[in-house]
């Protein structure tokens, strides 16, 4: 019995050491983006300042300059937001018909538009050019960039929508229909007030998804409507001495979500694995 | 109106719209697969546009079956996927059982571990490819040349420096070669979505019967039999979530591969899609086929593992 103890005492004290390397190894790479981006692009390739060095804001203050960010952070911007907006006036009448009123089609629904998702992107990628670039006109706009990520991240939202009004009581809608209450009036007033938690953490979930985008934001712009992914990979070659200012418009693309990220890992779970996991 | 339109009218704007975004790219690249078409090409103008008359029947996907890349890019996004589903779960449970305790910090801890996740992958390739895994100017290069200075001063200590006189000096490894591009690509998207596993397994962690363990430790049972016999069975369920979750993620890598990748030979399914697509519009689009193939496959068998459980 004596060494089991001793064996639990030293895991208690054992087990919190390393449970924070392993979060501090998977935080590095974070932190070391952001360490270089206070570097100069002369400091940051130099070992000699590997740790010790002058921090400057001048990756910062120069961004604008360097890179044209806040173009492409207003397309990110935009685009996020107005996709998600679409996302949710598509999905949540659709969840709502499929949570209070299923048909005994409803799960297939459901599971095709899952299978919509696996769908590779890249197998429609010429005729997605083509549609938009000779037929109809609108590749490398904010509309079709706006579409296209909503369209992406419509059946996840549908799925979440669909897991989050399911655990709504049918008896209270049900009241409502008693009460004459209509459609859109049972929508207004009674679901969204109750799935208010549900439906936002789906739509923090879907705008992170949007902003992290890199395949069709990537190919169906050049310039006008591309968003923070485009500029980031613009710069894939080895340009050794631009670390400090590559590491600062990095920064800037990823902290808005990062920090997004932190309030709602929460909803995350739930979120991602339909109500599967709780 | 009856009570079963008003349901089917809300649910038709979501159910036309994916329709239409599935059936008629996907019908073009049917069509474009069937048909000689290029996007360039000075002795054969009339294959530039499509057209029924350049029918070339199943003859593109000959050409692409015997593209010497194609099993090429095949097996790579077999390696690669496999490759992250495995380190993700393995390293995703050992962390979810680390951090499933109380500890001072943990609520730090969990912040600092899911932050990845949301890093977008074309920050997490610039960032890796560049910044750590450059074998000059990266961490791995400044790292590996530390070690070999390090070993070159223990050189001459008396005694002890004959053993070390045996070390080798070591090579930094360069990542962006052929094959060592695609262990970049796994190190990196593993590095993305460990987190996610965590957080998932996590959840499911705190569900767990503590009674039950409790039994088991009167019973004798060790802590390794105890997590074999008891969590690991808990934990199927979010285990196949988490593979299902994946699989439709990273089926379709493409910024990690064209950031580390481009121009060194490596490839995914997706890779090569594009590649042809720079001019060959029906090879690609024959390629295109056989990954929707792959995908319809792979989509089935996991929709079966895990969509039943999905509904309850």
């Amino acid at each position: 019995m004596a060494t089991v103890t001793q064996s639990t005492k030293f895991g208690n004290f054992m087990w919190p050491v390393v449970a924070w390397g392993v979060a501090l190894i998977f935080f590095f790479p974070i932190f070391w983006l952001v360490f270089t981006s206070f570097k100069t692009d002369q400091d940051a390739v130099n070992p000699e300042f590997l740790w010790r060095f002058t921090p400057t804001l001048e990756n910062y203050t120069n961004m604008t300059d360097n890179y044209d960010y806040w173009k492409f952070a207003t397309n990110s911007v935009i685009t996020s937001v107005f996709a998600t907006l679409f996302a949710l006036v598509v999905g949540v009448p659709a969840a709502y018909a499929m949570a209070f009123n299923p048909s005994r089609h409803t799960k297939d629904i459901l599971m095709w538009m899952l299978s919509t998702k696996m769908l590779p992107a890249a197998a429609v990628l010429y005729p997605m050019t083509f549609l938009t670039k000779n037929m109809l006109g609108i590749y490398d706009t904010h509309f079709l960039v706006i579409v296209v990520l909503c369209l992406v991240n419509l059946p996840i939202v549908i799925w979440m929508l669909f897991t989050y009004f399911k655990e709504i009581p049918k008896e209270i809608i049900e009241a409502g229909k008693m009460d004459g209450v209509s459609t859109w009036g049972e929508i207004k007033d009674i679901l969204i007030p109750l799935a208010w938690g549900g439906i936002a953490s789906t739509a923090l979930l879907t705008f992170i998804f949007c902003w992290n985008e890199a395949y069709w934001t990537v190919r169906l712009t050049t310039f006008n409507a591309s968003t923070l992914s485009t500029l980031i990979e613009g710069n894939r070659a080895p340009e050794g001495l631009f670390f400090g200012r590559l590491s600062a418009v990095s920064t800037a693309a990823i902290a808005p979500i990062v920090i997004l990220g932190w309030f709602c890992q929460k909803q995350l779970v739930a979120g991602l694995t339909f109500g599967a996991v709780k | 109106m009856s009570k079963r339109t008003l349901p089917r009218i809300l649910q038709t704007p979501a159910v036309l719209l994916l329709l239409v975004w599935m059936l008629v790219p996907l019908s073009m690249t049917l069509y474009f697969s069937f048909i000689r078409y290029v996007l360039n090409s000075s002795i054969r103008p009339e294959w530039t546009t499509p057209s029924l008359s350049n029918w070339r029947g199943f003859g593109n996907y000959g050409y692409v079956l015997k593209a010497k890349d194609f099993l090429f890019a095949i097996q790579n996004s077999v390696l690669i996927v496999g490759s992250i589903l495995i380190i993700t779960v393995v390293l995703g449970l050992a962390i979810a059982v680390l951090i499933n305790r109380k500890f001072p910090g943990r609520g730090i801890v969990r912040v600092l571990l899911i932050s990845p996740f949301f890093v977008m992958p074309a920050v997490n390739a610039v960032l890796w490819i560049n910044m750590i895994l450059d074998p000059v100017l990266g961490l791995q290069g400044i790292a590996v040349g530390g070690l070999n200075n390090l070993i070159d001063g223990l050189r001459d200590f008396p005694v002890l420096g004959v053993f070390f006189n045996l070390w080798p000096t070591f090579e930094p490894i360069s990542f962006r070669a052929t094959q060592t591009s695609a262990y970049a690509v796994i190190m990196m998207v593993a590095w993305q979505w460990t987190p996610f596993a965590v957080l998932i397994f996590m959840t499911s962690l705190q569900s767990e019967d503590e009674s039950q363990k409790e039994a088991a430790t009167l019973d004798g049972a060790s802590s390794w039999s105890k997590f074999i016999n008891l969590t690991v069975p808990h934990l199927a369920r979010p285990i196949a979530i988490v593979i299902m979750i994946q699989s439709i993620f990273h089926l379709s890598l493409y910024a990690e591969i064209e950031i580390v990748s481009r121009g060194n030979g490596n490839k995914n399914l997706p890779y090569l899609i594009g590649e042809f697509a720079n001019n060959n519009i029906g090879a690609a689009s024959a390629t295109g086929i056989f990954a929707v193939i792959l995908a319809n496959i792979i989509a089935i068998f996991l929709l079966r593992m895990v969509g039943k459980s999905l509904m309850d």
